[in-house]
This record gives structure tokens, sequence and C-alpha cells, in this order.
């Protein structure tokens, strides 16, 4: 009989009562028809023949009875004896129970605490209502390679009243806003809202009420604040509603507090989209905008059908300055954690499943190198009468055992996880800070017990099972037979663990590769030694006043020692997608094209502060003041969009299209391009016009010091801002490479983390082959002493050893690469400045491993030369 | 493994288990009413059986994985469970059969011995 039919009755016991019970039922009744029959034979009559029948059976109930408990019993009784047998075995082998437990807490636990992350970030639901009918809706131009783009209020308009599949669209835009209150300045962060959103999201303020669309439409100066701000500026007190505060110079009305689970772009202050100060020209703008637009689905319209009116929409809408515009519908769940994100998530779940699967090989192979040496006591147990089934059972309970101690130490160890992961905070994954050890990630650890104790257990176990238990028996100690079926099996193991290792490790060295890419890109500027301070001419400064603030500011701080150089602009690093249509004189007439572009306004130093090299024309000068005309300089990147093979100085371009009213700028440089979203992303046209000419309200200081650590200079910095103007806002202050250092955060948590599980599966692998190397030298310690008695040299052995163990780990390093290849198409995108089949990345690491693998074979092959030929033969 | 007092503990159901496992391995497969009948016509008289033990003690003995069970079609093509002996259950037989006979003869020489045989072992 074999031990899985023995499982199966086991659990038709647990889960099918009814059946069991059925077919006891058709037992007796078929015994006790059988027996009438038989005995209306011998002569009686059939109410006799009936009556003899049940007084031979006996009580039927009462048996019943006894065939009930005896089966629940059974199983409660049996279970018992294995745990208390199996405890007894592991607490026999203290080394070996604290090495597998240790190894597979870790693996459980680092799996939990990752799952923890995937819980929270991808599987909950966002707090909205019916958060799968929400999706955001974007512009996209395919040629200028525009995923998610903005839009216009024109355009956000039409696509509201002719869609059919939403239900209601919103829109809304970040900005930053400065706060002022009475001694202070502050940049805060502020939405700006169509009325319709809050309802379309269902989201009720938690006091107060949220502005109307009466409101927005008069442009009423309404505010409704997050929890957040009501806690730290009010102290959590009523009174803030109906309190005023001063944005951007000018007197808002709280009049709602947000609930304190809402939260969306991090923001402070919500306010009627109609806030822009230039809202009567925006409103009229079509195409490219600052609009980010969620929509909700009607009941049960899919996200397609959405998408496919849209694209009729979107055909219908366009211009001839709209060129393969496109609305692209995508599910909030996916904004909220875009692709990439959400691939490195998978990626390193993925990994640390993984470290699972090879952590639980390994315990796997121990549990198989002890079951070798307990092979005697297996089979005194069988030849008593124990069956297969129970055996099997038996190590079942023993590896399941051992895999639940793991998970409650692991619950531990995914509990520190969860904290470091939460101090960490890598990258700016949405909902992180929600990561916690609840009930799905207690039911996924239990799930990984469960899975691991039967990973370990089984290849063992069946191992075990299918071997003809009597001879090792009659055999002694040794138990060589027995131990061929072990040998197999364990190599088999390793080879698997080497695969999986290989996979790990290709990945490590891939996201190093890609890690030092970005590191070593070429920025277009100089970041080392420049401090960054955001600053702000106070709120009431008239326009032309702001250009003499940011001067002064300049001669202020040009004059400090320890300065090299320094510059204003009014932003250097760049979120989002900015794009807008620009019209650029040609060699015949002005041609309109759609570009992701940004424009910045900045000082005369500033290039030379970072150190951004001009390739053609002049820096800005004194000339080029409010009264000149407006010129521009714009980068290579543009350059080549607009102006390709030809010198773009002297030309002329402007923003938006052709019949606009705004001004035409003349181009007089061009320069480097400079990667300002971030180092991975390659940099888009930028132009920039200098401050004197378009003063913006709040800028960034750059200045370039003499020192190691230009934070050094930041109480000098803020003291001269302070000289030029006693109240203007001075705060951001950092350097560049920490900025720089920022983007890279998510990167570097990846690396680390695959490091450090590709290390740890390396090191298990190479645990993996010393044991099996060591343990199949033991059991050819015999044959080793033949073959020298023989004549073979030690060198000779030596290579055997090492050979077989070289076979396995290339095996399983041939297979890993396969699988590496195949998983690395899946990753490439999360690869920066390599490819996923690079090969110096493979052949690396495949050089690694194997000599991890030698040397994990080395010593064990080191002993087997110095076998002595008499002693091995004796030894049988 | 069952420990050898629950054994002792139940010399009767023993006994039952031993009487099951023969039949079976001297007959084959057979369903619990032929089984019953087969150990009252060899034991005739001398063992009262109680038909309706019987089926506690083949769960028992299936759980133990020394019989295995199908359900089948009788002689008379009605639906019925038929027991078969395992590899298990014959080892157990054996070893069943091997006390059984160890314990009846140390019985009987027991029973038999007069202070004359004792004195002569002693010699």
């Amino acid at each position: 009989m074999s031990w899985a039919t023995v499982v199966a009755a086991r659990l038709r016991g647990l889960f099918e009562h009814k059946r069991v019970e059925r077919e006891l039922d058709d037992e007796v009744r078929f015994h006790l028809e059988m027996q009438i029959e038989d005995n209306v034979k011998t002569g009686m009559n059939p109410a006799e023949a009936r009556y003899a029948a049940l007084r031979a059976f006996g009580g039927i109930e009462p048996m019943k009875e006894i065939y009930r408990e005896r089966r629940a019993f059974a199983l409660v009784e049996t279970t018992a004896q294995d745990l208390r047998y199996a405890v007894r075995t592991l607490r026999k082998s203290p080394g070996f129970t604290a090495t597998a437990v240790a190894v597979l807490a870790l693996a459980i636990g680092a799996n939990s605490a990752m799952f923890s992350v995937l819980n929270a970030v991808l599987f909950r639901p966002l707090p909205y209502k019916a958060p799968e009918q929400l999706a955001m809706l974007w512009s996209e131009d395919p040629s200028q390679n525009l995923r998610e783009g903005r839009s216009a209020y024109w355009n956000v308009e039409q696509w509201r009243s002719q869609s059919e599949s939403f239900a209601d669209m919103a829109f809304f835009d970040g900005v930053s806003a400065t706060l002022t209150s009475a001694d202070r300045a502050e940049q805060i962060s502020v939405v700006r809202h169509s009325p319709s959103l809050f309802p379309l999201l269902g989201v009720q303020p938690l006091h107060g009420r949220i502005f109307s669309a009466e409101e927005a439409e008069q442009r009423q100066r309404l505010a409704v604040i997050s929890h957040r701000f009501w806690q730290t500026r009010f102290g959590g007190s009523f009174d803030a509603i109906g309190a005023t505060i001063i944005l951007d110079g000018a007197p808002s009305r709280i009049i709602g507090i947000l609930p304190a689970d809402f939260r969306f772009d991090n923001a402070d202050v919500w306010e009627p989209h109609t806030m822009y100060p230039d809202w009567e020209a925006l409103r009229r703008a079509r195409g490219a905008g600052f609009w980010a637009v969620v929509g909700r689905l009607r009941p049960n319209v899919t996200i397609e059908q959405a998408q496919a009116e849209m694209n009729t929409i979107a055909r219908r809408l366009v211009t001839s300055s709209q060129r393969n515009r496109g609305i692209s519908v995508v599910p909030l769940s996916l904004h909220a954690i875009g692709p990439r994100p959400r691939l490195a998530l998978w990626m390193l779940s993925g990994a640390v499943f993984l470290v699972l699967l090879i952590a639980a090989t390994n315990v796997a192979s121990l549990t198989l190198a002890r079951s070798a040496s307990r092979e005697r006591e297996i089979a005194v147990r069988a030849a008593l009468g124990a069956s297969q089934a129970r055996i099997v059972r038996q190590l079942l309970a023993e590896s399941l055992t051992l895999a639940f101690l793991a998970g409650l130490l692991g619950l531990l160890v995914a509990d520190a996880g969860i904290r470091f992961i939460l101090a960490v905070k890598p990258g700016n994954l949405a909902r992180l800070n929600e990561v916690s050890l609840d009930p799905y990630v207690l039911g996924c650890a239990l799930a990984l017990c469960l899975l691991t104790g039967i990973l370990v257990g089984l290849t063992p176990a069946m191992t075990m099972a299918r071997r003809d238990l009597r001879p090792s028996g009659q055999e002694g100690g040794r138990g060589i037979s027995g131990g061929v079926a072990t040998l197999r099996t364990r190599r088999a193991l390793v080879v698997t663990e080497f695969a999986l290792a290989i996979i790990l490790l290709v990945g490590a060295g891939l996201l190093v590769r890609s890690l030092w890419s970005a590191q070593n890109v070429d920025l277009g500027f100089r970041p080392e030694r420049v401090l960054s301070v955001s600053l702000a001419p106070p709120a009431s400064t008239a326009t032309a006043q702001r250009a003499g603030f940011y001067n002064h500011v300049l001669e202020q701080v040009a004059s400090l020692p320890g300065v090299e150089s320094a510059g204003v602009t009014s932003e250097l690093f760049i979120g989002g997608n900015p794009e807008r249509v620009v019209t650029a004189e040609g060699d015949a007439r002005p041609v309109s094209e759609r570009l992701r572009y940004r424009s910045d306004e900045l000082s005369e130093g500033l290039f030379k502060a970072v150190g951004t090299p001009l390739l053609r024309g002049r820096f800005f000068s004194d000339a080029d003041g409010p009264d000149s005309p407006p010129v521009a300089i714009i980068n290579e990147a543009m350059a080549r969009q607009l102006w390709l093979g030809r010198d773009p100085a002297g030309k002329r371009f402007k923003r938006g299209p052709e019949q606009t009213a705004s001004p035409w700028f003349t181009v007089v440089g061009v320069v480097g391009d400079m990667r300002r979203q971030g180092l991975e992303k390659d940099p888009i046209p930028q132009m920039f016009e200098p401050l004197a000419q378009n003063p913006p309200r709040r800028a960034i200081l750059l200045v370039r010091t003499s020192m190691d650590d230009p934070l050094k200079m930041a109480g000098a910095v803020q003291a001269a801002v302070r000289r030029v103007e006693k109240y203007a806002p001075v705060n951001g202050v950092t350097t560049l490479e920490s900025q720089l250092g920022a983007f890279l955060t998510e990167r570097h948590f990846q690396t680390s983390l695959l490091i450090g599980f590709s290390v740890v599966a390396m090191l298990m692998a190479a645990i993996g082959i010393y044991g099996l190397i060591h343990y199949s030298i033991a059991m050819r310690t015999r044959e080793i002493g033949i073959r020298m008695a023989v004549g073979a040299q030690a060198g000779e052995i030596f290579r055997l050893i090492i050979g077989e163990g070289l076979k396995l780990s290339l095996t399983g390093l041939v297979l890993g690469l396969v699988g590496a290849l195949w998983l690395g198409r899946a990753g490439s995108s999360l690869l920066f400045g390599v490819t996923a089949t690079d090969p110096l990345t493979f052949l690396t690491v495949s050089l690694l491993l194997t000599a991890v693998a030698t040397a994990a074979c080395y010593f064990p092959a080191r002993r087997a030369m110095k076998v002595e030929p008499i002693v091995a033969l004796r030894q049988e | 493994m069952r420990s050898g007092r629950a054994d002792k503990a139940d010399v009767l159901q023993g006994t039952l288990i031993l009487l099951v496992l023969r039949t079976l391995e001297a007959l084959g497969p057979l369903h619990g009413y032929r089984i019953a009948r087969r150990i009252e016509q060899i034991s005739k008289d001398v063992l009262q059986l109680n038909q309706g033990t019987l089926y506690p003690a083949l769960l028992r003995m299936e759980q133990g994985g020394w019989i295995a069970s199908k359900w089948g079609a009788s002689e008379k093509n009605r639906k019925a469970r038929f027991y078969s002996i395992t590899t298990a259950g014959r080892r157990r037989l054996a070893k069943e059969t091997e006390d059984w006979r160890r314990m009846s003869s140390t019985i009987e020489r027991f029973l038999g011995f007069d202070p004359g045989s004792l004195a002569e072992e002693r010699g």
C-alpha cells in the first residue's frame, strides 16, 4: 500500500465524513443481507432469518460509535505520536536542528517581510470608494515617446462631455506654494483640483466641507487641509475651520479637513483649480496642459471599453498642432504603483522566494544525509511493523515541526525586516508606510511554513519510502546500499541549488552593473561640492524687484570666503513629464511641434556654478535685461529637435502655436544636456531664459564651494540671504550630491538586497556541495582505497573528487544560466546601461560560482588524497 | 507504530487481528461478511465472535496499513467492500504468529510442567 493512498484515506477521513458514514452503512447493510440470505437457505423464515442475523451481528449503533471514535482517535493519536517522536528526534541532534531552524527562519522571515510589502503596496485595494472603477486619463504622443502627458482644460472638458464610459472625471495639479506666517515663510505642497475630485473618489471631509463648483467658478480663495497639516499647524483644534492662511501672499479661508487615511500626492492644502493667476488664459488653452485627470468608470464598463471609446474621442479632437495625440486610460492602482516598481517588487519577491527554495533544498539535503545514518533505526521500525506510509508520515512530521519552529522564529525576522524596510523607505513607493505584520502576512507565513515543511521533508521521505528497507537492516551499520539512492537524490538537490544560485547571482550582477552605469553616467554637470538652497523673495515683492533680490543675494554669496561661484535657477531637477507646443523658425516658414519640453529661468553664473559647458554661442550677459529683446539658451537636445544639423544660434522660437501672442525668443547659446530628471532618464529638450527678463517667484540657489562638505557653508549662505531680506524663506538646504544620491536610493536598495540574497544562495550551494562531496567520500573510502592499492596516484583521486563536484556544479550552472536568460528578458526594464544578456556579467558570476564550488570540494578532496589504502580496506 | 503495552492490554483484539490477517493471507481479498463467517467456521463454537466488532477491527488494521480495502462487486454482483492483506500486513502476521506460537508453547510448557522436569532443568 503506497503512502499516497494512506494520506488520501486520512484526508478522506477528515473531509469526507459523510461519505465514510454512508460507506459504513452500506457495508453493514450488505453484511446483514448476506447473513439473512444464508439464514434463509438454512430453512429459516424471513423474519427469523432477519432476527438471527441482527443477533449475530450485535449492537449496530454501539459498533458504529466505536468505529467513529476509532477513526477520529487514530488521527489524533498517530499525529500526536508523530509529533512527539519528531520533537524527540530533533532534540537528539541539536546541531542539525539549530542549523536547519535558523536557515529556514531567515528564509521564511525574509519572505514574510517581502510579502508584507507586496500586500500593502500591490494587493490591498486603494482606500477609495470602488477603487477598481477609477482610472487615470493621460494625453500621449508616441512620436515624442510621451506616455503619461498632462492635458489642457479644454481637452479635459471635451473628454468629460463626450465620454459615455466615464460617470465623471476630475482633474488636479500639484504645485508648490509659499505659506507665510507671522515670523517665517516656507514652501508647502498644494493640490489645485476640480470640485468633482472628492465626490469622485468617494472621500468625505473629516470636518467642515469641500468647495462647490460655484465657489470654484467664482475663484473664491478656499482651502481644504490635510489631517497632518491640521495636526501640526492647528494642533487638531476645530478653530482651524474658518481660519485664514496666507498662500503666495494672498489669504485663503480653510473650510474643511480631510481624513487621516487620505493621502494623495502628499499634499497639505487643497484648493480650487481656478487659483492660477492666469486662469482665464489657461481655461482657453488646448492640447498639452498640466492637469492630471482621474475618471470613474460607469458600472460594468471595462478599462478596455473605456480605452476604445477614448481612442475615438482622441481622433475626433485631433487638430493640426496635435498630430498623433492619443489618450491612454490607466487603472488608478497601476498608476499608484507604476510598472517599474511593480516589476522591481516582483523581482525581489521572486529572488527571496528562490532563497527559500535553496534553503529548503539545503535542509532537505541535510535531512537526507541524516536519514542515511538513520537507516538502521528506520529499518528496525519497519521490521517491527511500521508501514512505509507511517514512516513517510513521521519524516514529514519532523520536517513540518522544523518548518513551524522556523516559522515562529521567522515572524521575529519578518518583524525586524518590516521595521528595516520602514526605516529605509527605499525609493518613493506609494503606500509603503502601510506595511505591517497583519493577518494576511501571518497567513502567508503559515503557508510558507507548510510549503517549506513539505519541500524539506518530501524528498527524503520519498527517497526512503521507495527503497526496500529490509536489506540495509541486515547489512549492519554502514547502510551503503540505501546510500546510493540517497546520494542520487542529493546530487539532484545540489544541482538545483546551483541552478537557483546562479539565477540570483546573474540578477545581482546585472543590477550591480546597472548601479555602476547609473553612478557613472555623464550628468552634464558636476555636482561635487555644490550646496543647494531654495529661496524666494518675500511674497509681496513686485516682479521688477524680484530680479534685484536674486542679484543682491548672488552678490552677497559671491563675496563669502569659500565660495567659488554661485547661480540661481527656477529649478534644477525636473519632476513629471513636462511638454508643450513650440513654434520654431525654420528655413522657410515657422513649424509648430509638440515637444517634451522644459523651460527655466536662470542667472548668468549658473552654468559656470554647476559646470555645464557652453557648446555654441554665448552665455547671458548684463545686456539681456528686462527691456531688451527676449533671449534664450537651449540645450543640445532641443537644438537637435528643432534645428537638426543647423546652427541654432540666432534662430527664433516661441512657446505655443504660431498664432499665439507670446514673444519670440532668440537663441544666443547652446549648452550641453543635463540629466535633470534623474540619472537614468535621457535629457529632454530644455530652454533657459535670463532671470532678469522673467524673475521666478521661487528659485534654487546653487553655490559651488571649495569645501569637501558644502553643508559647512549653509549657515554663512543663509546669513547672506538674510542680509538681503530679513524674512525671505530660506530652506531645503542640501547638496547636489545628496539629491542625486536620492535618485539612487531605490536602486541601491534593490541591488544590495539582491546581492545579499545571492551571497546567501551561493554560500548555501557551497555548503550543499561540500556536504555532499564529504559524504560521498565517506561512502567511497573503500573504493578509493582499492584504487590507491592498485596504483592510483593521490593526484588522480583528487581530480576524481574535484571532477565529481565540478560536474554537479556545472550542470546546475548551465541549467541556471538558461533560466537567467529567460528571466532576464522579463526584468530588462529594471536595468540601466547593460543588457539582460550581458556576457561579462554571465561570465563573471559563472566563474565566481565555479570558484566557490571548487573551493567547497577542495577540502574534502584533500582528505580523500590522504586515505590509507590498508585502513580503508580494513574498514569494511 | 504501536507500543507493546497497548497490544498486551488488548489481547482479544490482538487475537482477532491475527485471525483476520491469517484468513486474508490464506483466501485472498474478502468482504467483511465472508471474513466473519470464515472465522466462525474455523473456530467452530470455541470463539464467540460478535460479528459487529469485526468492523472497528478492520478499520484499525487498515489504519495500521496491514490491510487495504476496495469497493467491488460481490459474488451476486452487489457492491461490497473487499479487504486484502498488504506487505506490512504479512510482516505483521509473521510476527504475530511467531509471538503467538512462543506464547502458547510457553503456556503449554507451563501448564504441562511437573516438579520433576523443573529439577531436570536445574540439573
